[in-house]
């Protein structure tokens, strides 16, 4: 079933194809919000609640929009909401104080290391994992978005509620800063 | 523009070449530039792994688990929302009909007592307050019933739950 039809289906209180859209969109919607929160246990949390709202809010869908953006989107405001009721200072630090160096998306890619490490040796990959994972939410959702989900800039600037010029400067210092803290935390070697 | 000022210019817009975010003009500008640049060349380089890391993260998945448990606490949403609706829609069938009979029942009403209203006397106006207070009357009876069977349904919800 196409994701179109599935949705007309959904607004007409069709579960199995409540079904269909929670598969298809459902490794996708929980890394997103495992990137913004970095607790599994919060993602999926924000995943039930994500979902809850699609099945409440879908009458409101306008069909003619982009439904992955409008999902992506309903999901990060309730991330959002989420991370400005838990203390601040939680949001943009390591995991864990007694081993700075491993965190949520290193642990991870250490564990299922995937086709990521056929291209690139696991050691950087961690690296660039852990770099990212210590990044600011702002620029972790924008990086993930625009490389893992792989969305369109004007997509990214729907879902972000910003102008395009504001997604591409965030993208910019969001790679650069990314790049810093992978070269700052691993040396030159990193490139070797 | 001086060698050097679109050197800097390019590797400022090199972060973005990777991450697909220029306008094809600018991007086949920067390769260009590239191909002709050992320095530009190596730094798009890196940029480039950073880009490829960034897309071949792994990518975690949920638990079946959760999978399940959400689809049926969003189904279980889906069937209480819609049975609402139907219940809205059943009470609005209803109350136009509450309302057609008790229009309808004062002509018959009138039909049925004319001969004693007559022998009151009772004037236009009177006729509409004795209406008025026939239809409060009624409504009142209903609204009640209404609201006690509300009250019994939530009741009975509570204690299923």
């Amino acid at each position: 079933m196409e994701t179109d039809a599935a949705v007309s289906q959904l607004r007409r209180g069709d579960l199995n194809a409540l079904s269909t859209l929670m598969a298809r969109y459902q490794n996708r919607i929980y890394r997103y919000l495992l990137r913004l929160v970095r607790q599994p246990a919060e993602a999926e949390d924000l995943f039930q609640q994500t979902w809850l709202r699609v099945a409440e809010k879908i009458r409101s869908y306008d069909p003619a929009r982009n439904f992955d953006a409008w999902l992506f989107t309903l999901a990060r405001n309730l991330a959002f909401d989420h991370l400005r009721r838990i203390q601040p200072r939680s949001l943009d630090e390591p995991l864990a104080e007694d081993s700075p160096d491993e965190t949520m998306i290193s642990r991870m890619a250490s564990a299922d290391p995937g086709p990521f490490d056929q291209l690139m040796a696991s050691e950087r990959a961690s690296h660039l994992a852990a770099a990212l994972e210590n990044l600011p939410v702002s620029y972790r959702e924008v990086l993930s978005l625009r490389f893992e989900e792989e969305m369109k800039l004007e997509e990214i600037a729907f879902v972000l509620g910003a102008p395009l010029s504001t997604v591409k400067s965030r993208l910019r210092r969001s790679l650069e800063q990314l790049r810093e803290a992978f070269e700052k935390g691993h040396g030159s070697e990193v490139w070797q | 523009m001086s060698h050097r000022d679109e050197h800097a210019e390019i590797r400022e817009q090199l972060a973005l070449l990777v991450a697909g975010a220029l306008d094809s003009d600018t991007a086949v500008r920067i390769a260009r530039h590239a191909a002709t640049c050992a320095d530009c060349e190596a730094e798009l380089e890196r940029w480039q792994l950073i880009s490829s890391g960034l897309r071949r993260l792994p990518t975690p998945q949920p638990s079946h688990l959760l999978f399940e448990r959400t689809r049926a606490m969003v189904g279980a949403q889906m069937v209480e929302r819609a049975e609402q609706r139907e219940n809205r829609t059943v009470l609005l069938l209803l109350v136009s009909f509450s309302w057609v009979v008790t229009i309808a029942s004062w002509p018959a009403f009138r039909f049925a007592t004319g001969g004693l209203l007559s022998l009151l006397d009772i004037r236009f106006h009177q006729t509409w307050l004795i209406f008025a207070i026939f239809s409060a009357l009624t409504w009142l009876a209903g609204g009640s019933a209404a609201v006690l069977l509300s009250a019994r349904r939530q009741q009975e919800r509570r204690l299923a739950s």
